[in-house]
């Protein structure tokens, strides 16, 4: 791995804040559970000297659910439409990431075409997320009055056309149930595939758009530029992956670098910035957005024929029973590296013994005590929004 | 007694006046903002939605009033009524006519100044009344904004009164009717001075690029967070009352405000061009509002010291400069 | 009292009990003659309240995205007058769209306490109606009803944006239909979170009857207590083949190096389909030598809790009870044709039941949260770890939920 890391002092996370106390007046802000900003329920405790950050505590959980308790009492087949509602921004990785473990782990196989429309699925996903996170993004920045709501409402436009061809395939405009072990559920509507084709080429004719108003903007550039900068040594430490962690100057991709789906019949090309900043990451999600719609292309001018599920029809519930074992697999979605661990010997052999879900956004934001001492409660909010936590995942 | 009759029913007609405007100025803004953004913007409310900020202020009416139980009672109510009262009071020297005018003061600029500047300390006492951090950071921003960009808006403004000679808002008006408008002529102290002012006023008027008083998304509400019911309506009139003589002032300082063509024959065009010239500013905020995210309160102050700040010094030196050497500009 | 009588009595109550006074009503109430503009000024007050229904998002998981996007272009709430306000003063509505979970609903009651009356509530999406399928699990809190004053529910998993909008509409009509109805004080509860009726009449619901919730959030802890439905062990089908053909999502393997390094670090056996077990006494050298071998990111950190008589292999006769704690470690970089790409490294530690697995957090940096999660969810100590505290679950919390002894349904009061 030849990637030129930059080292950086690390701020200490276990700062004792009676050392600082003594010379200057602190002030503690509880940033959230509800805040505007928080993307969903997340607190952080901010040690504040005027406006610059001296310590951040973050506390994660206020949306933990108990799923992987949950997960424990279902047998495999029920399990994913428990595990749309993780990542609920891009619900089908969460859904392909839990099957393909238990496709792993019970040694059964996905047919050519699954595997493709599952490509196709895990890119609109990548399309519809980056659309959103650069909509919210941009609202963090500028405000729910202001320039941030217009590039926001943009962003929604488009990812509604995204949602229509996957209500139009599966019925649901998100959690959509549609993966199951073995391969997919539903097959492709007719005509399907030309409307993806049109629904690309106008995302991607506005895209340039969309960049003219977010990092081409001098504004936006000087409030994220040098802001919140992590160091690839660091961020691989944390385990933090995905476009955070290419933005820090890591070349890592799962899609590439251990493929899965169809991607090893397609040569993806992977974004990598060497600044580590808020600024990089949003630039490394529009490229992957337009990486994303070539693909997308590429992958359904390929589509081949063939049947779309290599499991057994599912007729129990309990159908699948495997005593022993464990796997893990970890996919590259939208957020990084997506994994699901998976313990055999559950009740009767047909649930699991235990579930575990590695969530990207946990790592993400278990970067923030590192990145946010030094920057201001402005920043703050921008740093946070450039991770792309979604709660859902995070706290489970 | 005449004078205070006049002064009176004038006062009435400019509160009133801008009052009104200021609602279908939020009704405007929000459908403006919702073509934009590819929306429609509000539709039930009376024709076009028009009525909409008129439902929002029935609303807020009714709504319970809330103080924070460890806040300062006193200063939390006075704050909001001092912000808007400055915003009004801001209004009354405004000429919209040769005639209309509800107080011709000698100073008109300064009180314009003065007053405006009032509205940061009522900013600040809301910040500080309301007992809560996200109202205290918002409170202490509005100050650092505050202290910084009034030196630009006050050097810039210096330059129509040097190049006039009065200090009378009308005064500048007629001597831009007789010469040019500043912002045209002479171009060079003109258009920047004109510039510099328009930014300095958006930013006391708390507007996005400059809003960090109020930043919902870092501050939940700013100053206003705790602020409920008639209070938080004060502030939100009170906010576009505040832009809205703004621009006026804007534009009767450098946009030769009623004067026009044929303005000195007909009244009622002045107003009109006023009226014209004033939206029309107003229009440009929104549109930078709806367009732009945020500063950073440091590359905010930043801004202001490192460029306006010299720029404008400048600017009044070259004015200085013109009114000696160019003959006949007074 | 009459329907189309004007309201005489005040005063309004809040949450609390505590009685507020409205400031215009009361000014006219108390001019004599001016008592009569009450009723214009109630339609006149209730025409604004309708049209401009502004709402405040306690958006919590997916139902949020639901309710941004009725915002955004498409639904456009804003044609009615609504949007939203960041803070609890200023809004009118609260729309209570995702999962409360009991960390979560203290806040929540206490930002319902922070809105200024009159306010009302709109569950959104069946978590916030019922707990959705999280209803009987520890953390979930079974409906915002049992701590809220519910006035509209909008079913779905999530709701349409059109559905949101179809329920504003609906707490519209509500409002007007209780345009000036008589106001009364709300039933008040002893208790800490409990339920509570809804505060102010108008909102009040003529056809619900009020035992009805009671009714509810019995039958809601008795299906809390009923096991669940399993399927029968005679529907069995035949087990899966030992290995299938085509492509399976390959679980990882062990390059020749990687089996060196661990035999170095006290591994014996290599199974085919569980990390190896490495003694706790190598286990943070052999992160350290792995970590310098390139492995440098973090994966994952599992704990697994097994009873006695459990283990890995099935049952274990005799066995005692223990913790399996599973760490996973990547390497990056670029795949080149068959060389380079992400190898994935993965071993397990055995932690007697009482004992303590060495932290790697002084290792690698990112281990720590994922200890602290392990710990606080498995309850499985790590030993040296520099901030072990609880990541999920609130501070108070007592027991570690994903150990098998721990009842899943385990009832949260006050909400069961
Ligand atoms: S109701 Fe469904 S969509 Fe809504 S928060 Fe619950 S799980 Fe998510």
């Amino acid at each position: 791995m030849e990637v030129a890391l930059r080292k950086i002092q690390r701020p200490d996370p276990y700062l004792d804040i009676a050392d600082v106390e003594a010379d200057a007046e602190l002030m503690l802000l509880h940033l959230g559970p509800q805040h505007p900003s928080t993307h969903g329920v997340f607190r952080i405790d901010l040690y504040l000297d005027g406006e610059i950050i001296v310590k951040a505590v973050p506390f994660p959980g206020y949306l933990h659910r108990g799923v992987e308790k949950l997960c424990e009492r279902l047998t495999f087949v029920q399990q994913t439409p428990v595990v749309d509602k993780h990542d609920y921004v891009a619900p089908m990785t969460s859904e392909q990431a839990i099957n393909m473990a238990f496709e792993a782990l019970l040694k059964v196989e996905v047919p050519r075409r699954a595997r493709y429309l599952r490509s196709i699925f895990a890119e609109m996903q990548r399309i519809a997320s980056h659309l959103l996170w650069l909509g919210t993004f941009t609202l963090d920045l500028g405000g729910a009055m202001g320039g941030g709501t217009t590039l926001f409402m943009h962003c929604f436009r488009e990812r509604e056309t995204i949602l229509d061809l996957f209500e139009e395939v599966t019925g649901a405009r998100f959690h959509y149930n549609t993966h199951t072990i073995g391969g997919n559920r539903h097959d492709l509507t007719a005509g399907w595939a030309a409307k993806v084709k049109s629904a690309m080429d106008l995302i991607e004719s506005r895209l340039s758009e969309y960049v003219s108003m977010s990092y081409e903007n001098r504004i936006f550039r000087q409030r994220t530029s040098g802001v919140g900068v992590l160091d690839g040594a660091l961020a691989l430490e944390l385990g933090v992956s995905g476009p955070i962690l290419r933005a820090s100057g890591v070349d890592h991709d799962l899609r590439r670098d251990a493929p899965f789906h169809a991607y090893d019949e397609v040569e993806v090309k992977v974004a990598t910035a060497t600044e580590g900043d808020c600024l990089a990451r949003t630039k490394v999600r529009v490229e992957e957005l337009r990486e994303s719609i070539r693909l997308v292309r590429l992958f359904l001018d390929g589509l081949p024929e063939g049947p779309i599920n290599g499991g057994k029809p599912i007729k129990l519930a309990g159908q699948y029973k495997v005593n022993t074992g464990q796997v893990y697999v970890g996919i590259e979605t939208p957020r990084g590296e997506l994994g699901t661990y998976v313990i055999a010997g559950g009740e009767g052999g047909a649930s699991p013994y235990r579930l575990k879900f590695r969530a990207p956004s946990l790592h993400a934001l278990s970067t923030l005590p590192y990145v946010l001492p030094g920057a201001t409660l402005s920043d703050c909010v921008a740093i946070l929004g450039s991770l792309d936590p979604i709660m859902g995942e995070v706290d489970r | 007694m005449s004078a205070l009759l006049r002064g009176f029913v004038y006062g009435l007609l400019v509160v009133n006046a801008v009052l009104l405007t200021s609602a279908v100025n939020i009704w405007f803004e929000r459908k403006f903002s919702a073509r934009m953004q590819s929306r429609v913007g509000p539709t039930r409310v009376g024709p076009l939605g028009l009525l909409q900020p008129f439902a929002d202020v029935a609303k807020l009416m009714s709504k319970e009033d809330t103080v924070p139980a460890s806040g300062n009672r006193v200063l939390f109510t006075a704050a909001p009524l001092l912000a808007t009262v400055c915003a009004l009071a801001a209004a009354a020297v405004v000429p919209f006519t040769p005639d209309v005018v509800a107080a011709d003061l000698d100073v008109g600029v300064l009180w314009v100044l003065a007053v405006g500047s009032i509205t940061t300390i009522a900013i600040f006492m809301a910040g500080w009344a309301s007992n809560n951090k996200f109202a205290l950071l918002g409170g202490m921003r509005s100050i650092a904004q505050a202290v910084s960009y009034e030196v630009p808006l006050v050097l810039s403004a210096m330059v129509p009164v040097v190049l006039s000679g009065t200090m009378s808002l009308s005064g500048i008006v007629t001597w831009q009717s007789e010469h040019l408008w500043i912002a045209a002529w002479p171009l060079i102290p003109g258009l920047p001075a004109f510039v510099i002012f328009f930014l300095a006023m958006t930013a006391e008027a708390n507007r996005i690029p400059f809003d960090i008083p109020e930043a919902e998304s870092e501050l939940v509400a700013g100053v206003t967070t705790e602020y409920s019911g008639m209070k938080f309506a004060l502030f939100y009139v009170g906010e576009y009352a505040h832009t809205l003589v703004g621009s006026a002032i804007a534009s009767a300082l450098f946009l030769g405000g009623w004067s026009g063509p044929m303005a000195a024959t007909m009244p009622w065009l002045g107003l009109v061009y006023m009226v014209v010239k004033t939206l029309f500013l107003f229009f440009m905020i929104t549109w930078v509002r709806w367009s732009l995210v945020r500063f950073r309160s440091d590359q905010l102050l930043a801004i202001c010291w490192k460029w306006l700040v010299p720029i404008s010094v400048g600017l009044v030196l070259v004015a200085a400069l013109w009114v000696e050497l160019v003959p006949g500009v007074h | 009292m009459g329907v189309d009588k004007p309201r005489t009595s005040l005063p309004l109550f809040d949450e609390g009990g505590r009685s507020y006074e409205h400031p215009l009503y009361d000014k006219l109430l108390s001019m004599p003659g001016l008592s009569v503009g009450v009723a214009p000024l109630d339609r006149l007050l209730t025409w604004g309240l309708t049209n401009s229904l502004w709402v405040f998002p306690m958006a919590t998981s997916c139902c949020g995205i639901e309710l941004m996007a009725a915002a955004a272009s498409r639904v456009d709430l804003d044609r009615m007058g609504t949007f939203y306000r960041g803070t609890p003063r200023q809004g009118d509505v609260m729309v209570v769209a995702g999962t409360i979970t009991v960390k979560m609903a203290p806040r929540v009651k206490r930002l319902w306490e922070q809105m200024p009356e009159p306010k009302w509530a709109i569950a959104m999406g069946s978590c916030a109606i019922s707990g959705d399928f999280y209803r009987d699990l520890y953390p979930v809190v079974p409906g915002i009803d049992t701590f809220l004053p519910v006035d509209v529910y909008i079913p779905g998993c999530p709701p349409n944006p059109e559905s949101l909008m179809a329920g504003l509409l609906e707490l519209a009509a509500k409002i007007r239909s209780e345009q000036g109805k008589p106001l009364t004080a709300p039933v008040q509860k002893t208790g800490g979170l409990v339920a509570t009726k809804p505060s102010i009449a108008r909102i009040g619901d003529p056809e619900r009857d009020p035992s009805l919730s009671d009714q509810q959030m019995e039958a809601a802890s008795r299906a809390a207590e009923s096991p669940v439905a399993r399927p029968a062990e005679e529907l069995e089908m035949p087990p899966v083949p030992e290995t299938a053909p085509g492509t399976v999502a390959a679980p990882p393997t062990f390059a020749p190096e990687l089996v060196e390094l661990f035999q170095a670090h006290g591994v014996v056996d290599f199974p085919k389909d569980a990390p190896p077990v490495v003694p706790l006494a190598r286990h943070v050298a052999l992160a350290r030598a792995l970590v310098e071998r390139g492995y440098k990111q973090l994966v994952y950190v599992v704990a697994s809790h097994w009873l006695a008589g459990k283990g890995r292999s099935g049952n274990v006769a005799g066995g005692p009870e223990h913790h399996e704690v599973a760490y996973g470690l990547r390497t990056v970089g670029p795949k080149r044709g068959a060389e380079g790409g992400s190898k994935l490294a993965w071993w397990s530690v055995r932690v007697e039941a009482g004992g303590a697995a060495p932290t790697l957090a002084h290792v690698i940096a990112g281990a720590d949260w994922q200890e602290r999660e392990q710990w606080d969810l498995v309850g499985v100590r790590f030993s040296g770890h520099p901030d072990l505290r609880r990541l999920m679950m609130p501070d108070d919390w007592s027991g570690h939920p994903l150990r098998k002894d721990y009842p899943a349904d385990a009832h949260t009061a006050p909400w069961r």
